[in-house]
């Protein structure tokens, strides 16, 4: 195992391999690492930049080439740093592209919560992991217009219902501050600083605790969930389905063409 | 000589798309017809009288007037005559113009010139980021064409770009020309890090030093004779290239060899 981090973590003692890099130079090595493994030159006095020498890195693609089945697993430091998506972009090319030579795949190490259930239910329904508007009453994908944190901080958005996240904790602060400014619904069984700056917060069910539901593990594998407890709350699918009927019940100020996306939620 | 000219009321809480806001869709109809044009504010339609004050009709000289930076695809796919706008602009500026000209005398938003093929934008002020890029999961961005930016440009400028030439008269946000095909960016104020990255082809001119990737390499020092023709092409727009070999020697690197590409860098060193 070849851990790369720009700190010693404790994983190190579990590594074989220990890769200091500098912050900031994802991009950099990976974009050398994507050069070497065409055994193209790279520049070496730039490549003391990214904290490694070029034999390491040249030692690190031999081992990869080397393997019968890699995997590249990654975290959210990845895309928190200068680059964001991109950084995420050039693991996956390289993943990629390592494919020429053993098999090699790339996995996001999901942080709390069902987020690959919420990408992969997103993608199955309508062909987009996340950042989708459905204003015109099909799917259209563009992170970076429709990214939910892109449509706060920009201020694009005048109601927001959050589900199972707590944005107020995560978010930068342009954003929270919209979504103290907008109408904010909030579904959640705790509260949360999403809930308090929240116009509206509905207490729901635990899932997996006092409410079933699905989680999906990490290599994207559902697994259903019993609930241990009983709660006196109703569950986030309950509170939602209850808000859709009761948004049928209104008059409809739908254009022609878009009542079928309404029917077929 | 008769125009179109609109005025915004007043700004929209939310994201307005106007893709009807063109001289292509403006220009065969009578004013009744202008004002009755259909606009899309979140999930309902409204017609174009609500949101703006018209005034002419039946003309491909189109005038816009007000804040319009909540105004997204103005001028989309346009072929033919003028857009001027007085205020900044929405994302989605001109994106897959085939011909004519925009103006704009004030800042624009995201995805100028996204997958254009033609025609000619100039914005005065900054403009967002992917000027003339491809959109997410396209292959291949702007086609042709010429985008001027006078200010600063963010970040991904020319994603994947083919064809056309994009100058910046301000610093250049991270991956300027990431992935380019083909075509030109002049950077004239120099840009962030990471320019070129995954370029295959194509040509990016600074009249800076730029803090390049490991993977491109330094080639040599000369005049490139294109450039005496391009810099006269881009002396019509208003830009002017140094190319005279007494004032100054242009860097080459070439890469990325990460890809690996045949793009070039060419940064100028005065002497």
């Amino acid at each position: 195992m070849v851990l790369v981090d720009i700190r010693e973590t404790k994983s190190v003692k579990a590594s074989d391999i220990f890769l200091q890099i500098r912050p900031g130079k994802d991009f950099e090595v990976i974009t050398i690492l994507r050069a070497l493994v065409k055994e193209q030159p790279v520049d070496e006095s730039q490549v003391q930049e990214t904290g490694l020498t070029l034999e390491q890195l040249q030692d690190f693609v031999d081992r990869m080439k080397k393997a019968k089945f890699g995997v590249f697993f990654f975290g959210m430091g990845l895309s928190m740093t200068r680059g964001k998506h991109m950084n995420s972009a050039a693991l996956l090319t390289l993943a990629a592209e390592l494919n020429a030579f053993t098999k090699f795949v790339a996995m996001p190490m999901r942080g709390h919560g069902n987020v690959t259930g919420a990408d992969v239910i997103m993608r199955w329904q309508t062909g987009y992991p996340f950042a989708i508007q459905f204003g015109r009453g099909y799917p259209r994908y563009n992170p970076g217009e429709f990214s939910t944190v892109d449509l706060l901080v920009r201020g694009d958005v005048d109601a927001a219902l959050i589900l199972g996240a707590d944005p107020g904790a995560t978010m930068p602060q342009p954003a929270i501050d919209h979504l103290a400014r907008i109408p904010t619904i909030c579904l959640d069984p705790k509260v949360t600083h999403t809930s308090r700056l929240s116009r509206v917060h509905i207490t729901t069910a635990a899932t997996g605790i006092s409410a079933p539901g699905t989680g999906y593990r990490m290599d994207e594998v559902p697994l259903p969930l019993r609930p241990a407890l009983k709660s006196p709350y109703p569950t986030d699918e309950q509170v939602v389905r209850r808000i859709h009927e009761a948004v049928l019940k209104k008059p409809d100020w739908l254009q022609q063409g878009n009542r079928m996306a309404l029917n077929q939620v | 000589m008769s125009q179109v000219t609109l005025r915004l009321k007043q700004t929209p809480d939310v994201p307005l798309e106007a893709e009807n806001i063109t001289p292509d869709v403006l220009s065969d109809l009578p004013h009744d017809e202008i004002r009755a044009l259909k606009l899309q504010l979140g999930k309902r339609t409204f017609r174009i009288d609500e949101f703006f004050e018209v005034e002419g009709e039946r003309s491909d000289q189109v005038e816009l007037h007000g804040d319009l930076k909540r105004v997204k695809w103005l001028g989309r796919g346009m072929t033919r005559g003028r857009l001027v706008v007085h205020g900044d602009t929405g994302m989605h500026l001109g994106a897959l113009m085939k011909g004519g000209e925009i103006d704009v005398h004030g800042s624009a938003g995201d995805w100028v010139g996204a997958e254009m093929k033609g025609g000619l934008i100039h914005v005065r002020g900054d403009a967002g980021g992917q000027v003339g890029a491809a959109y997410r999961g396209a292959t291949v961005g702007m086609k042709n064409g010429t985008i001027l930016i006078d200010g600063c440009a963010g970040l991904e400028t020319g994603m994947r770009m083919k064809k056309g030439t994009i100058v910046v008269g301000g610093v250049v946000k991270d991956f300027g020309g990431l992935q380019m095909k083909g075509g030109n960016i002049v950077m004239l104020s120099g840009a962030e890090i990471r320019t070129g990255a995954w370029m295959v082809r194509g040509t990016i001119i600074s009249m800076l030093p730029l803090k390049l990737l490991p993977t491109f390499r330094y080639s040599c020092d000369y005049n490139p004779g294109f450039l005496t023709l391009f810099a006269r092409q881009l002396n019509r727009l208003g830009v002017s290239l140094p190319v005279s070999a007494a004032a100054g020697v242009y860097q080459l690197f070439s890469g990325d060899c990460s890809v690996p590409g045949k793009g070039e860098i060419l940064v100028w060193q005065p002497h």
